[in-house]
């Protein structure tokens, strides 16, 4: 998970523009996920092709593990919607939809998700939002978050395994200190982190107060 | 008095945002259980509490709440719930801002019901579901089949975003309390509330 969130630069490939990207994972959620529009054919088409953008943009940054995971569980499962959903009725029917509907729909959203984390630095997010208009109020806070992202999830991870080994889980001999032992373990470290992140973020001038030049690496 | 933001309150701010994001979202997975579902403006806020009172801590300033709601938003829209959660997260995060600052950001009370008027983003994901049923019900049958939705109608009839929204802002007060005490019990010992 945190692997599948933090930036690996050395063989990223093709090099988008984070707007582009931002444009095409909203074009993602509204159309492949939210189904908006889904009563037009030629929208329904275009959302199903947005599901393979993805698989493309995995492929330009040579995750090649992941584009044939992701790329043959789409295809099997479009396959399977188009020709033996319409036949099959009763219990099978639910299962297979829902998994249908769970990669079709999701995936591609999750999985874009992923890549543009895991292709964008920070210093090209902020060189974007700074094009885009958007006050610093709203950048800073936001590519602090998208940085702490992984950090989070591979804190949170490290700390779930120590607290199964001490018992403390689902139907676990503690399970009633499930969620405190863990959110303020979190907590401390995650405000620790932090506050190293910040001292390192406001020694390389991120926050300074004139107009900043923005060379994104 | 009014003073402008500084760097290190905006780093604050998404350092803190990223926590309760991460950790409400893991949360809201369980609402992938029709009967769960309505339960979440029970849940989130309690496990949110927590962060959120430490987060007040750090809070000297107008705007760094007013901000954080915003960035709720943004991060709903983009991970496609609705649009709604922005449009509600501009204005209670406004009045959640107001509320503790009124306290003079260190009344551990207005803190408590600033959490409260805070958690009302929770509930905003639930406003395209009364407020446009047919369009809502659609994509969700074609999302996650129909038993899920036939579900779902039986356990939410039109007035009940009522008791959504007043157990949203119930479990809120319940959840800032929890999360005070949490950060006595804990933090405050190690120096970090």
């Amino acid at each position: 998970m945190a692997q599948l969130l933090s930036t690996d630069l050395t063989n990223r490939g093709l090099v988008l523009d984070p707007r582009s990207k931002l444009t095409l994972m909203l074009s993602i959620v509204f159309f492949t996920m939210g189904g908006v529009g889904s009563d037009i054919k030629a929208v329904i088409l275009i959302s199903k092709l947005l599901g393979l953008i993805p698989i493309i943009l995995l492929l330009t940054a040579k995750q090649w593990k992941k584009t044939l995971a992701y790329g043959g569980a789409y295809a099997v499962l479009m396959l399977l919607s188009l020709e033996l959903l319409p036949v099959l009725d009763g219990g099978i029917k639910i299962i297979l939809s829902i998994c249908c509907i769970g990669v079709l729909r999701f995936m591609p959203g999750l999985i874009m998700g992923a890549y543009i984390l895991s292709s964008t630095t920070v210093s090209e997010f902020i060189a974007a939002f700074h094009r885009m208009h958007i006050p610093n109020q709203i950048t800073i806070p936001l590519s602090v978050m998208f940085r702490f992202f992984p950090t989070v999830t591979e804190e949170m991870e490290a700390i779930n395994s120590a607290m199964e080994m001490r018992d403390i889980r689902f139907f676990g001999k503690n399970a009633g200190k499930l969620i405190e032992y863990r959110l303020i373990p979190l907590l401390v470290c995650s405000v620790n982190i932090g506050q190293e992140l910040s001292a390192a973020a406001l020694t390389r001038g991120l926050c300074a107060e004139k107009n900043v030049q923005i060379y994104a690496t | 008095m009014k003073e402008k933001l500084n760097g290190k309150d905006l780093i604050n701010i998404g350092i803190f945002s990223a926590i309760y994001f991460v950790i409400v979202f893991i949360t809201a997975m369980l609402g992938m259980v029709p009967i769960l579902y309505p339960m979440l403006t029970v849940i989130c806020p309690l496990v949110g509490g927590v962060v959120y009172m430490l987060f007040l801590t750090r809070v000297k300033k107008f705007g760094m709440i007013w901000i954080m709601s915003i960035l709720m938003g943004i991060l709903m829209l983009i991970s496609g719930m609705s649009w709604y959660a922005l449009a509600i997260g501009v204005f209670s995060g406004l009045i959640a801002d107001l509320i503790f600052k009124s306290g003079n950001y260190g009344s551990s009370v207005k803190g408590v019901v600033s959490h409260a008027v805070f958690s009302l983003w929770i509930f905003g994901n639930y406003l395209l579901f009364y407020l446009n049923p047919d369009s809502y019900m659609k994509t969700r049958e074609e999302m996650v089949g129909k038993e899920y939705v036939d579900k779902l109608n039986s356990l939410l009839p039109m007035w009940s975003w009522v008791i959504l929204l007043a157990a949203t802002l119930i479990f809120g007060l319940i959840g800032g309390m929890i999360g005070k005490a949490m950060l006595k019990k804990h933090l405050s010992k190690a120096g970090i509330a």
